[in-house]
């Protein structure tokens, strides 16, 4: 189960686009605003776990090097070029170069690869087909150029391999050299171009043909608000109030200059984090219960 | 009241001193199933696209084209888009979405119908196709003839009452084009709605139609019942038959060069019905039915002395974990033949062919070719890069040996030998699928092969260019070209191939001249051949069972 990864066939990938869209701008939006330890460490850790429960061992390797070289990059920047702080370490050509600068370097970076790494999991959860929808409910045209570009990508690509093949046919495969080979690489561009633009005057005389371009065009879609979406989307909702509410409060936020200031780890700070911990971990939590009936039911036949 | 009216319609495209369409007029009652047929070239397709607005070509026109009454170029854009359907050649161009689902839907969007009535009529469409399958699929997952029935599908939702079909099946194989076919008629028995179709394989729409139309250069030359047709293409020699008599049914063909008396039979059913009354009449009795013996069923194959291509056991597979494409191929084809593998699709044809032309390496066994060797693709358009004719083939020789001069001198022979000097200076693209597969072929025979590989090279063309192709490909053989050559048309391979194969499951399982080998098939066989298997098993050729009829009659 998690040496591939769940993938696209996870539970909570069969709920309705707005909540899946819902979630991640949620646990996108409140992580690139809360640059406090906790909160950090919160979301650094459950994007690393959705994406290995999605995508399975082969998204450890890119994630860590990844991981590895934006920390490097930019605790490097930002402790060479920021000179602010008290704690000063030593001093590089008359410059300081202080702890401070280096934590702010350090969060910073944790909270860019935590972005990114919610993207990962982002890219399974939201297939091409709810984009789709939820762009085709900004504006028809959209989602239909959307629907139309991951139509033409595989079939241009089918359409090339078949013209290398036609020249290979006429003995021109192997080319020695490297013009030679961008010469015959050129052609068979240009032979993909101008058979493309040929058959795409069929394309437009089909989408005529259909009414294309009346008025009102409405756009179709396979997807159903049901009550268990209603019921995670509120839940979502109400633990996104609280963290936003502890947001303004200033529990997430912490000082670096001239001293690294965390805030006191109170009663609201505590709540906050629950109900972070929480949101973040309501797909996961869907997921493992998906899987366990899953395997429950199986035994059972 | 008549769906479609054609009055005194006259049609040339700019620039053009042809008439495309010269003084057309005809109806098309409710319910009617209309096939048209002539030469590539002779109008059909702008007859259609003057039946749709939108696609009605640009040039002097002349004349009313009526749609229930109405001028088709003054109609509704909501009532031309819903109700008059039009179905293109080529299937993938016609997709234009991801999904199988949305691509249904796409019509019903254009007319702004909300989802829960969109769904609706999806879903009914996707269980009257039987589409259910697929109905989630990427449309690149889909075969030819899916996308064919997706493209029909697509329209119908919108419920058209007049449905105009160019050359649909022209881009699959027989077995995905009768089924689009039967479908075309279950929707004009069950919903009643019009249909016009244009095709070249009149096997079997023949059996379908109401009428059948014949186009010749722009004009309607014959309206009427198909059973009256066949007798007016046959006309009164056999020299001057009407081009398109070569695509008549075979039963057809075979009942008029015989000199059959009233009306034509359609089907093989009754082809055969007629033939057994013909054989009563002249007191012929039905031969039996040949048992296989040990010799005809394994006779070893005979090993050419002098193979050109030569396999010998090869195995193949395209990745560790798929099944086995090519299982143990042993195969010899001898110098200066035409050699014709047949088979059904996914069996490994294609494969051959691409391990013969070394564009993937086989796990186990070995390949010999004899000599250069040359491929012609299924799509003639993956070779085009010129903007003529000319500078089309010129471009094959561009890495030739040899003077401009005797470059020109080759190219110009070329022209002559595939017929297409009156077009050197016409665009690749703009040619008819005909043409472009001679422009094609002429190309890769300028590089001067010895071993020729065929895929699917009679696909799309019309009857009477099919008999130009074997003659061009008779010269090659003649002239000692080796021709390989995969193809899904039995009566072609039948009656033009000095030696055919059959394929199946990675491998061939019988091998010989075309009348042993189709006349040790029943299933797999010409229709000529069965429907007077009977009386002479040997004649495999609607020529050969026309004459063996007429002596005993």
């Amino acid at each position: 189960m998690f040496k591939d990864g769940i993938g696209e066939e996870s539970e909570f990938s069969g709920y309705h686009p707005w909540v899946n869209l819902t979630y991640y701008i949620l646990a996108i939006g409140i992580t690139m605003f809360s640059l406090s330890p906790w909160f950090l460490a919160v979301t650094f850790v459950l994007s690393w776990l959705y994406s290995l429960l999605l995508r399975g061992k082969s998204v450890i390797k890119m994630n860590l090097l990844f991981t590895f070289w934006t920390l490097v990059i930019m605790a490097l920047i930002n402790t060479l070029f920021t000179h602010d702080g008290a704690t000063v370490f030593f001093y590089l050509r008359g410059n300081r170069v202080t702890a401070e600068a280096l934590i702010y370097g350090v969060s910073a970076a944790v909270m860019l690869v935590s972005v990114i790494i919610w993207f990962v999991s982002f890219n399974t959860i939201m297939s091409a087909d709810k984009l789709i929808f939820i762009f085709g409910k900004a504006a028809p045209v959209l989602g239909l150029t959307l629907s139309m570009i991951f139509r033409y990508i595989p079939l241009l690509k089918n359409r090339f391999q078949e013209i290398k093949m036609g020249q290979a046919c006429l003995g021109r495969g192997e080319q020695k050299g490297f013009v030679a080979k961008m010469r015959q690489f050129g052609k068979e561009v240009s032979i993909l171009i101008s058979w493309s633009l040929e058959s795409s005057i069929e394309s437009a005389d089909s989408m005529e043909a259909r009414g294309y371009g009346l008025k009102g065009r409405t756009s179709f879609h396979l997807y159903k608000f049901t009550r268990r979406d209603t019921t995670l989307l509120v839940l979502m909702l109400v633990l996104g109030a609280i963290v936003i509410a502890g947001c303004i409060l200033g529990k997430t936020s912490v000082y670096f200059y001239p001293v690294y200031v965390v805030g006191s780890f109170d009663l609201m700070t505590a709540v906050t984090l629950a109900a972070y911990v929480l949101l973040l971990a309501l797909p996961m939590i869907l997921d493992i219960q998906g899987e366990v009936r899953w395997k429950q039911s199986s035994l059972e036949m | 009241m008549e769906t479609i009216e054609f009055r005194n319609v006259t049609f040339s495209y700019p620039l053009s001193d042809r008439k495309a369409l010269d003084d057309v007029s005809f109806t098309a009652g409710k319910s009617e199933f209309i096939v048209i047929c002539g030469k590539s070239g002779c109008g059909k397709t702008t007859l259609l696209k003057h039946m749709k607005k939108n696609l009605t070509p640009y040039g002097n026109f002349d004349g009313d084209v009526l749609y229930c009454g109405e001028e088709v170029v003054d109609l509704d854009d909501r009532k031309n888009a819903s109700e008059i359907g039009f179905v293109q050649q080529n299937p993938d161009n016609q997709i234009v979405t991801d999904k199988v689902w949305h691509e249904l839907a796409f019509g019903l969007e254009s007319l702004g119908l909300d989802n829960r009535s969109i769904k609706r009529r999806v879903a009914e469409m996707a269980s009257y196709f039987d589409i259910q399958e697929w109905f989630r699929k990427d449309v690149s997952q889909l075969s030819g003839g899916q996308k064919q029935l997706l493209n029909l599908a697509s329209i119908m939702a919108m419920q058209p009452k007049l449905l105009v079909l160019d050359e649909p099946t022209s881009q699959l194989d027989p077995i995905a084009a009768s089924e689009f076919l039967r479908t075309i008629r279950k929707i004009n028995r069950d919903l009643g709605t019009t249909i016009i179709l244009s095709e070249h394989r009149l096997e079997e729409a023949f059996t379908m139609a109401d009428k059948v139309m014949v186009m010749d250069r722009g004009r309607v030359v014959a309206f009427d019942t198909p059973r009256k047709i066949g007798s007016f293409m046959a006309g009164e020699e056999s020299t001057d038959r009407h081009p398109m008599f070569y695509g008549l049914p075979s039963v057809m063909k075979i009942f008029q060069a015989a000199g059959g008396e009233g009306e034509s039979p359609l089907t093989i059913r009754e082809g055969r019905l007629w033939v057994d009354d013909v054989m009563e009449k002249a007191g012929i009795d039905p031969v039996g039915e040949k048992p296989l013996t040990k010799e005809t069923v394994e006779k070893p194959q005979k090993t050419a002395d002098d193979p050109a291509i030569k396999i010998y056991n090869l195995w193949f597979k395209y990745d560790k974990k798929s099944q086995d494409v090519l299982r143990g191929l042993t195969l010899d084809v001898e110098k200066g033949q035409m050699f014709c593998v047949l088979g059904g699709n996914g069996v490994g044809k294609s494969t051959t062919l691409k391990a013969i032309s070394n564009m993937i390496k086989p796990q186990r066994g070995k390949i010999d070719v004899d000599g250069k060797l040359a491929m012609l693709p299924q799509n003639p358009q993956a070779l085009f890069t010129e903007i003529s004719v000319e500078d089309e083939l010129m471009e094959a020789l561009h890495y030739a040996a040899g003077s401009d001069e005797e470059k020109v001198q080759d190219v110009l022979n070329m022209m002559d030998l595939m017929e297409i000097e009156h077009l050197r200076k016409s665009h690749p693209y703009d040619l008819s699928g005909g043409e472009q597969q001679r422009l094609a072929l002429g190309k890769v025979l300028l590089l001067k092969p010895d071993v020729i590989l065929l895929d699917e090279a009679t696909k799309g063309l019309d009857p009477f260019f099919k008999i130009t192709l074997a003659g061009i490909l008779k010269k090659l053989t003649d002239a000692g070209t080796t021709i390989f050559m995969v193809s899904h048309d039995i009566e072609f391979c039948a009656e033009y191939a000095d030696k055919c194969a059959m394929f199946f499951d990675g491998t061939i399982v019988s091998v010989g001249d075309p009348k042993e080998f189709f006349s040790g098939n029943n299933f797999y066989t010409t229709a000529a051949n069965k429907m007077a298997r009977e009386y002479y098993p040997e004649a495999i050729t609607w020529e050969e069972v026309a004459s063996c009829i007429e002596k005993s009659m």
